[in-house]
């Protein structure tokens, strides 16, 4: 009870809830889920793109890479391709 | 008219899953709906233990899709509510002796005989999932006010909805004087988190407990919190659906009924 009082005039301040704690991690846990990509849908993003850049360029496919790379706060698509040359039927 | 078929599920096991499709189907059927619940945990049955009815298997649900008995033989009548039925679990097969598509025509069947249908899907979101919402119009996910809990609700959230399934949410055992405290996740902080409506809350509460070692229904205790918060969720899912969701709070009745008096008369 004195505890309780005590901890209410000096200690806990706003936002140092447990509960708190608890709603962070969850928002940050559900936002990386939905992030997560499964290596088969990477490797059918992969075909698309190669079928896109090819329209265009003369690539070497089996240099073709294609990652996601992520960092505390965000989360970005590194796709990393060889030109051997452009094009000219276009 | 048929029925509404309802799938309670929640991701996560050890949530209160059966405890409230017994709760809620009970407390329906004793407004005179005729309702059945069916447990769709395959090789992990429970649904029969907790509602007391476990010496009176004789089929299964596995034996009922499968066409080796009707679905009134697989249907136990309840010990005490005339017009409530369990469908019990298969012990000895596993998830995949039944498939989405014979659930969906065995449920047809039973939609033309009970005014609600309930499965309680088994915990994860593998063949046993799939099998429980096939068949499904509507769903309530269950979810405890924890981190893992509401993590799991979200991923079987973004399932149904995928699945063309608007789900409804049940926060179970809230307790109140944590949440004042700050040490539980409110409803509100978990609504925040899950985008679902909300259908009910369930304190924390040993009558369940008890309920449950004797196998049965929690609603009948008029003294436990929690079966009257189930009793509401009836009431809301079947033709009160602004029925207010009572919070649960560490404040004693009598403080209650004075508020909600003044409240009334401002």
């Amino acid at each position: 009870m004195i505890n309780r009082l005590i901890q209410k005039l000096f200690g806990k301040q706003a936002g140092e809830e447990s509960k708190d704690i608890a709603k962070k991690r969850l928002k940050l846990a559900l936002v990386c889920d939905k992030l997560e990509v499964s290596e088969d849908i990477l490797k059918k993003l992969q075909t698309d793109i190669v079928a896109v850049i090819s329209r265009y360029f003369e690539i070497d496919k089996t240099e073709f890479n294609i990652d996601i790379q992520r960092t505390d706060d965000l989360a970005s698509l590194v796709l990393n391709t060889p030109i051997l040359r452009t094009r000219t039927n276009y | 008219m048929d029925g509404k078929v309802i799938v309670v599920t929640s991701g996560k096991g050890g949530v209160g899953k059966t405890t409230a499709t017994a709760s809620v189907g009970a407390a329906l059927a004793q407004t005179g709906k005729r309702v059945v619940v069916v447990d769709m945990d395959i090789g992990l049955r429970n649904l029969d233990v907790v509602m007391g009815l476990e010496n009176r298997i004789v089929f299964n649900i596995v034996d009922a899709v499968n066409g080796k008995c009707k679905s009134r033989q697989a249907a136990i009548k309840d010990r005490k509510i005339d017009n409530l039925f369990l469908i019990p679990a298969s012990q000895n097969d596993n998830k995949n002796a039944i498939t989405p598509e014979k659930m969906v025509e065995f449920v047809k069947e039973l939609k033309k005989e009970f005014d609600f249908v309930f499965m309680d899907c088994p915990a994860g979101i593998e063949q046993g999932f799939e099998n429980a919402v096939a068949a499904a119009d509507e769903a309530l996910v269950i979810c405890t006010p924890e981190v893992s809990a509401v993590r799991d609700a979200d991923r079987v959230i973004g399932l149904l909805y995928s699945k063309s399934i608007t789900p409804k949410l049940i926060v179970n055992r809230i307790v109140p004087e944590m949440v004042e405290r700050g040490d539980m996740l409110s409803h509100t902080d978990v609504l925040d988190v899950l985008s679902i409506d909300l259908l009910g809350l369930i304190p924390m509460d040993e009558n369940v407990v008890v309920a449950t070692n004797t196998g049965t229904p929690i609603i009948f205790n008029n003294q436990s919190k929690a079966g009257n918060a189930f009793k509401r969720i009836g009431l809301r899912l079947d033709g009160h659906p602004d029925l207010p969701i009572e919070v649960p709070s560490t404040k004693s009745s009598l403080w209650k009924k004075i508020v909600q008096k003044f409240a009334v008369k401002k």
